[in-house]
């Protein structure tokens, strides 16, 4: 990926850099809207990529786009959620259309409560995610992954990664103390 | 107290993965060690922080879906919008020859968007929606009151066939279940009985709506509000 040749308005160079960044910009919005609004997930993904657009020529390095358009995804994502729950509370009462799918709401962080992701500027959320990207390193990023995503019990995560079952609390603390040194708790923030 | 045992034992209750031993054992330590309290409710935050952190970076290492077809076009407008290519430039000639051109250029444009507004007046007539019925009473369906129900949900939507279901699972697969192929507005209207509760859920262009009405003693304006919200959406 050539960022001079898209801030040249290089019409090859955006036509790779859109099939390299639609997956981003996609799984972004998904993360946010496919409980609520999962028809609107393609949507917000191409609005991200055009405020990418217009936001390419202040970028210095190719490293800065992937964080930038999953950030610029999440904030449109979650203002689209406002906006939703906003006019479904006010036209009477209604039920969510299957949130979370089975699993339901339970332990599950409130999709518009202000955690450090949603009130974060576009800028400084994209910068703290290129750090946390930079300073994850494997295997603790899937490790974490497997563990707050996919929900896979230590067992399982140590079968997986093929390690001693008693490692996997040890990458997991190391992991949330990266993501509480990088982001900052709640109320720090 | 091994901190790190302390530390996967409330991984466990905070991911609802604990057994019932498990839990005791951890309100006992946190019990006898009221700073164990603050310790737990700091791994709270942080399991809280990495769920929201984590689908964002796992969202940079995505490498599906494809790139949608018509997505392609729309943002390459974008790019020569915003960053200047420049366009064609205009057509050589006189001043004389160039208000003529826009002068044919504009009766040209007005006849198009003349017949455009007759074809789409002719073709455009909104489909109208596909509307299913069901009636969930677990309390069986042999009392009269179900019958005037029955008949009103039928009066309302006399093109539909009215379903009955006795089990609250069986009504929930018929909720979930979307016929149709997206062309027509599809409307699911269900009164839950037990609940007292007529809810209508639906999808149109893409986008699903959905609205209760609390059935208190007038059940046949629950029907027309119903039937009114249901045309505000659809339009049909």
């Amino acid at each position: 990926m050539n960022l001079r040749a898209l801030q040249a308005d290089d019409a090859a160079a955006w036509d790779d850099a859109f099939h390299w960044l639609w997956p981003v910009a996609f799984s972004a919005a998904q993360a946010k809207l496919q409980p609520y609004l999962p028809a609107e997930v393609e949507d917000v993904a191409i609005e991200s990529l055009e405020a990418l657009v217009e936001k390419v020529r202040s970028l210095k390095s190719v490293e800065e786009l992937k964080p930038l358009v999953a950030s610029i995804a999440h904030h449109r994502a979650v203002s689209r959620l406002r906006e939703w729950f906003t006019k479904t509370r006010g036209g009477g009462k209604t039920i969510p259309l299957d949130p979370l799918g089975e699993g339901g709401l339970a332990d599950c962080p409130d999709p518009v409560a202000d955690s450090p992701p949603v009130v974060l500027e576009q800028k400084e959320l994209a910068q703290r995610l290129r750090r946390t990207i930079g300073e994850l390193r494997p295997p603790t990023d899937a490790i974490m992954m497997d563990r707050f995503i996919s929900e896979l019990s230590y067992e399982e995560i140590a079968r997986k990664h093929g390690i001693p079952i008693g490692s996997v609390g040890v990458y997991l603390k190391r992991g949330l103390e990266t993501l509480r040194r990088i982001w900052g708790r709640r109320e720090e923030s | 107290m091994n901190d790190d045992h302390f530390f996967d034992l409330a991984m466990k209750v905070i991911a609802g993965q604990a057994t019932e031993a498990e839990r005791a054992e951890l309100d006992g330590l946190v019990a006898r060690q009221p700073k164990l309290k603050t310790e737990f409710e700091r791994q709270q935050a942080d399991v809280r922080l990495a769920r929201e952190v984590l689908p964002l970076v796992s969202a940079t290492q995505a490498t599906t879906p494809e790139l949608p077809a018509y997505a392609r076009g729309r943002l390459q407008t974008k790019v020569r919008q915003t960053l200047g290519r420049p366009e064609a430039s205009p057509p050589a000639g006189t001043d004389e020859q160039r208000r003529m051109m826009w002068r044919w250029r504009w009766l040209l444009g007005l006849a198009t968007a003349a017949a455009a507004v007759a074809l789409a007046m002719v073709l455009w007539q909104a489909p109208a929606p596909m509307i299913q019925v069901a009636l969930l009473d677990t309390a069986g369906a042999s009392r009269g009151s179900d019958a005037k129900e029955l008949a009103g949900l039928q009066q309302t939507w006399n093109k539909a066939q009215v379903e009955s279901f006795s089990s609250a699972e069986k009504a929930g697969a018929w909720e979930t279940n979307w016929p149709g192929d997206g062309r027509r507005a599809v409307v699911k209207v269900l009164y839950d009985r037990p609940a007292g509760e007529l809810r209508v859920l639906g999808r149109w262009k893409g986008k699903p709506f959905a609205k209760t009405f609390v059935v208190e003693q007038d059940f046949a304006a629950a029907l027309n509000q119903a039937k009114r919200f249901i045309q505000e959406q659809t339009g049909g």
